[in-house]
């Protein structure tokens, strides 16, 4: 689990930096929600394009979260990133005032495509590709929502663990108060992210690695000293999100299908 | 004699910019004085093509591309590689190499890997055969990135006399330790290494970096000499243009130190080879 920060730093700058050329972005934009992911991804996209070139949305809903709000002003200071703050609890309260529920989900969701769509659009306005701050453990557990966070042109983060993000971050010197914070997806004030899922990172993105990684069978896992339980949960929650990482289905009727075989390589060239 | 590798990214699918890449690189080969000048596997097209396999692919005698290429080959050899149609509607992921205005040899992938990351054999008619030829600068054997990870590959360019093995590949990278590298690399390093030392000859290692759809190829290409040693090597990652002189009476030194081909018994291992197969289909 433990990876050469210089290295992988290495191959996601180079990432991102051809992947922008070959679609002919300059600008790279981010939701920058003061977490470490996205301070992260901030810290990279800054490095590979030039601090001009990235631009951080700040999509606070009101003033629930008032530190993540001064800890991402102060990744965008520490990096000299352009910049915007916008409330998004006008078009949220809007929607609900109309369709009012208590379900504390249905709110995180509809924020969290909120952000999105604003990012949507200013990547338009911007001519700047939207860089996904989606780490591995969220994607395989499926622990985001689909077309909101998950939502992206590029994602560099998608095949570390959260556990390595943070020893990425320390490399990267992001601030150690954004380092230590306590995960969160920020859906209402004193959700974590461990105690929603009920295990620590560490215990999941060692399961995972055993599991997708390694290819281990369950019972070895368990046998080696996992708690089933746990081992049992991680693969519930694997197999249940397969959705949110594919198109969605098409049913095969005609002879060449569109992500059945018809497959052409995403970077190609013309 | 002077080796040169060229570790580059191709743009995927797009024939004339690599051809232009190609054409400029064997001006500065020449420049440099190079006598054998390397790409990487599929130079010419990039590697990840899926459905754009048979909208690319050439057949080399009468390829306009191909012509130029050749044509300017008269002071240099090169090496690269390229989707063929050998027939209709078969193609093959192939190697060339020109020489003196002439294509001397070409060699199909006979491994294709189809697992994991790979989707090779989907795309691809199966290339059956492992042949050296003879060359001016001596007798030599081409392998495309999965056949040389199959050690049989080697052996028979080894007992048909090769003294140049070269290796063209797109080999991504994969794996992560606490290392400054791709895990996947060291297997690379590791066949070269072992593979001159047991064959006494040179090990051409020439493989390309850059993105295709996430997948990043690991660079690293390499030259060992005749009894296994690191003559020279390429960045993992970056961009680069190896350039490298080497001496070939090394081959000479080596088989009078490790006589492995003298003493070989092909004869023998054909016959087991024969049992053992043989008795696979029963």
């Amino acid at each position: 689990m433990k990876i050469n920060c210089i290295f992988v730093e290495k191959i996601i700058s180079q990432f991102i930096r051809e992947e922008l050329n070959k679609f002919g972005f300059r600008k790279g934009i981010l939701g920058l929600s003061g977490g470490l992911d996205s301070s992260v991804c901030a810290f990279l996209a800054s490095k590979a394009l030039g601090p001009k070139n990235v631009i951080a949305l700040i999509l606070p809903y009101g003033k629930t979260f008032p530190q993540d709000v001064e800890d991402a002003k102060e990744v965008v200071k520490l990096l000299g990133i352009r910049s915007k703050i916008i409330d998004i609890s006008p078009m949220v309260d809007t929607y609900f005032s109309l369709y009012p529920t208590e379900n504390k989900i249905l709110k995180g969701n509809k924020m969290a495509r909120e952000r999105m769509s604003i990012l949507y659009d200013f990547s338009a306005r911007e001519k700047a590709i939207i860089l996904g701050t989606s780490n591995k453990t969220e994607l395989l557990l499926g622990y985001g929502t689909i077309h909101g966070d998950m939502a992206c042109g590029i994602n560099p983060l998608g095949d570390l663990y959260k556990t390595q993000i943070k020893q990425l971050a320390e490399h990267l010197q992001v601030p150690e108060k954004i380092r230590n914070k306590t995960p969160t997806a920020g859906l209402w004030p004193g959700q974590t992210d461990e105690g929603e899922l009920g295990l620590t990172y560490d215990e999941i993105d060692k399961i995972l690695f055993e599991l997708v990684d390694l290819r281990r069978e369950k019972k070895k896992i368990i046998a080696s000293g996992f708690k089933r339980e746990a081992v049992n949960k991680v693969l519930k929650l694997i197999k249940k999100s397969e959705f949110k990482r594919r198109l969605p289905i098409i049913p095969k009727i005609s002879s060449r299908t569109v992500s059945h075989d018809f497959l052409y390589p995403y970077d190609w060239e013309i | 004699m002077k080796i040169g590798l060229v570790q580059f990214a191709p743009h995927l699918g797009n024939l004339k910019k690599n051809l232009e890449l190609h054409l400029r690189y064997i001006e500065l080969a020449k420049k440099k004085n190079i006598d054998l000048l390397v790409f990487p596997e599929l130079s010419l097209t990039g590697y990840l093509l899926k459905d754009l396999v048979e909208e690319i692919a050439i057949q080399p005698e009468n390829d306009s591309l191909f012509k130029k290429l050749r044509a300017e080959t008269q002071g240099l050899a090169a090496v690269l590689g390229f989707v063929e149609e050998k027939e209709k509607g078969l193609f093959y992921n192939s190697s060339a190499y020109l020489s003196k205005g002439k294509t001397l040899s070409i060699h199909r992938k006979v491994f294709l890997p189809t697992y994991g990351m790979f989707d090779e054999a989907r795309f691809y008619a199966q290339g059956r055969n492992f042949k050296p030829f003879p060359t001016p600068l001596g007798t030599t054997g081409m392998l495309i990135c999965y056949d040389f990870l199959h050690f049989g590959s080697s052996y028979l360019l080894f007992v048909g006399g090769a003294e140049f093995i070269i290796v063209l590949s797109a080999a991504p990278g994969r794996g992560l330790s606490e290392q400054e590298r791709y895990s996947s690399s060291e297997m690379w390093e590791l066949m070269g290494e072992a593979i001159s030392r047991f064959t006494t000859s040179f090990l051409i290692y020439c493989n390309r970096v850059g993105f295709e759809d996430g997948i990043q190829f690991a660079g690293g290409s390499f030259i060992f000499n005749p009894e296994g040693k690191l003559l020279a090597m390429s960045p993992y990652l970056e961009e680069h243009f190896l350039v490298q002189e080497i001496e070939p009476s090394e081959i000479r030194e080596a088989r009078k130190k490790w006589p492995y081909r003298r003493d070989e018994k092909p004869e023998i291992i054909l016959k087991a080879l024969k049992k053992l197969v043989g008795k696979d289909e029963d």
